[in-house]
């Protein structure tokens, strides 16, 4: 075993930065008071040396960089008069509470963090609730890593999160499907994932009502707008993200015919589908959800003359008016 | 070091190369930074707080006597959000197999980071996740063994069904549809498909190795230069097209409506979509697309046992 080379040379000015850090959490962590700059400096070696202004500098620069690692450093009264400010890292906002995740779960958390773009504040995040895990069970997940892409701006996607969880309201350009354009604000209620796409829901000001924005046709990035209004009561975000027609929770059911290779793709284009039966020609009948014949009309056109609506009566009919009229006859 | 340094006093003996991949930090800057570390914890604090690190000959690291640092700190308010979104991203998509414990994971997270990280965390939140495509898991299980499959895939561009032999290097969701990155071994050349168009697989017995396919963030539409451009243009209630299916020279058209060309390998397919949008889209070029629309019309109607007289 080999002993790592205990000090042999260091001074104060080839001291390396992540000493210096490690020795400023470590004192303000273990003082049971705030203690000053000049107390700090007393203390550590890394602080001391004759240029105030330069050393001063640095100890700056170190705390900025600790608060920016998330290192709850404050800076407080050092007694009940509050005559002089020391700072402090108080041991409950430091440390990370217990959390008694299963072996499951903290590798589904580490499998999502890994599954987005880039490397994010989620994978440094989840490598904070690691340690209480074996890393072993990290690396061997079934069925490989699992990736996942999204056409939503990953900046804006926090921003609209953050803004809801603070319920703060935002500012932000849009664009409807129908290509208008605008600018809205909203009170952001919450972020709502739908069908492989992100949602933020809040309070529209200009229409004084609750809307769901597809974040992927945001035009800008989101600018805080301040302190926004509480949801109504009872309020629940997901309710508010339009369903495709055909998710819609209806009785309504359509049967229609498609060629077998149709059938496979239909299955997977058509949320809702399942196989009724095979014909004796071959073809496949799949129920569809058809709440909305007005979209599910044009859907089914979309496999031409390898698919044909059996029933409802109203859907076949409406299929054949929208052809005639394509023919032009 | 304030996140690695805990999990190796809870983990006594994990090597330099375990702790690189779990941290993503090279071993050499892992070895230096330890040498700090030993070299942190030195008076002021008494004997109990100086921190002893040693590597040994296999590269285990024993870490001791750092009782300040033997639990990680807190999360970032932007950490805890990110982590809280894409969990609830994953857990909120067709076929993933560990979403129940994600489901489990985020409940915990949301009470132990409270209000000060995660503030109304409620309001994030994932829909039901739909039915994952039949094949999902078999691919998934081939892609993580390297095994070569034997699929048949109907392509929407064709509307044919073909066999393969595929090796399927990546799997990835987008925009809620699954992928496969595969290397197709008759064609010999990269293919990129959509898991819920194959129709069945079977593992062939053999492996392969990968060759580096891009995977997640990839182009899904690759352009090829046999592409035919479609002119169009798409009236509001069709503008979602340009949103959908890879557009070039997108132009703002009168009323509202956009002009995009659309590169197509095929024209069957494009006549289908146009059959779809009807009225809200029009064909500019080429004129023979338009032909294609109405004949497939024609065809289409004979299934209802109507028959138009061909206008040609």
């Amino acid at each position: 075993m080999r002993r790592l080379s205990s000090r042999t040379m260091t001074g104060q000015d080839t001291m390396e930065p992540l000493e210096r850090l490690l020795n400023l959490v470590g004192l303000l962590l273990e003082s049971p008071t705030p203690l000053t700059f000049e107390q700090i400096r007393e203390t550590l070696e890394a602080y001391q040396g004759d240029n105030l202004d330069s050393v001063k500098r640095k100890f700056e620069r170190d705390k900025d960089m600790l608060r920016a690692y998330g290192v709850p450093l404050e800076m407080t009264g050092t007694d009940v008069w509050d005559v002089e400010q020391g700072y402090t890292i108080r041991k409950d906002r430091y440390y990370l509470p217990d959390i008694a995740f299963t072996p499951e779960e903290i590798t589904a958390l580490y499998l999502a963090a890994q599954s987005g773009p880039a490397p994010t504040d989620a994978v440094s995040g989840v490598r904070k609730l690691i340690y209480g895990v074996d890393g072993g069970v990290l690396t061997g997940s079934p069925g490989g890593p699992l990736a996942m892409e999204s056409d939503t701006d990953q900046d804006r996607l926090m921003a609209a999160a953050g803004a809801a969880s603070d319920r703060h309201a935002v500012r932000f350009g849009y664009r409807t499907a129908q290509g208008a354009t605008s600018e809205r604000t909203v009170d952001a209620f919450g972020v709502v994932f739908r069908s492989g796409r992100w949602y933020l829901v809040g309070h529209d000001h200009e229409r004084d009502a609750i809307r769901a924005f597809r974040l992927s046709r945001v035009t800008t990035d989101l600018a805080d707008a301040g302190a926004g209004i509480d949801p109504p009561e009872g309020f629940a975000a997901i309710e508010h993200v339009e369903s495709a027609p055909w998710d819609a929770a209806g009785l309504a059911v359509a049967h229609v015919a498609f060629t077998p290779e149709a059938a496979v793709l239909a299955e997977g284009n058509i949320s809702g589908a399942s196989r009724d039966r095979v014909r004796e020609d071959g073809w496949i009948v799949l129920a569809l959800p058809a709440a909305d014949a007005d979209t599910l009309g044009p859907l089914i056109l979309q496999y031409g003359r390898e698919a044909e609506v059996l029933d409802p009566p109203a859907l076949r009919d409406d299929v054949i008016a929208r052809l005639v009229a394509v023919t032009g006859a | 070091m304030l996140v690695v340094v805990p999990y190796l006093i809870q983990h006594p003996g994990t090597t330099l190369d375990e702790a690189s991949a779990l941290f993503a930090i090279p071993v050499p800057q892992l070895r230096r930074d330890l040498e700090q570390l030993f070299l942190a914890g030195l008076p002021p604090y008494g004997p109990g707080d100086l921190i002893d690190v040693d590597i040994d000959e296999d590269g285990g690291i024993w870490v001791a006597m750092a009782d300040h640092f033997a639990r990680p700190l807190r999360l970032t308010r932007q950490e805890a959000l990110a982590v809280y979104v894409r969990a609830t991203e994953l857990a909120a998509t067709p076929g993933v197999p560990v979403a129940p414990a994600l489901t489990a994971a985020l409940a915990k997270l949301r009470e132990a980071l409270g209000p000060d990280a995660l503030g109304e965390a409620a309001g994030i939140a994932g829909a039901e996740p739909g039915t994952p495509p039949e094949n999902l898991d078999a691919v998934r299980a081939a892609s993580g063994s390297r095994e070569r499959l034997r699929i048949s895939y109907v392509a929407q561009s064709t509307g044919e069904r073909t066999e393969r032999v595929v090796d399927p290097e990546a799997v990835f969701a987008s925009a809620g549809h699954w992928y496969a990155a595969v290397w197709d071994v008759d064609v010999d050349d990269e293919r990129l498909l959509r898991i819920d168009r194959i129709a069945s697989a079977e593992p062939t017995g053999e492996r392969f190795e990968p060759r580096g396919l891009p995977g997640a963030g990839r182009p899904l539409y690759t352009p090829s230069d046999r592409d035919v451009d479609v002119r169009a243009r798409l009236h509001p209630p069709a503008r979602w097209v340009a949103e959908y299916y890879l557009v070039r020279d997108v132009t703002e058209g009168p009323e509202g409506s956009l002009e995009v060309t659309l590169p197509t390998a095929t024209m069957g397919w494009i006549a289908r979509l146009f059959l779809r949008l009807g009225s809200d889209a029009e064909v500019l070029e080429p004129a023979r697309l338009r032909d294609e629309i109405a004949s497939e019309a024609r065809e289409t109607l004979a299934r209802y046992g109507r028959r138009l007289p061909s206008s040609g």
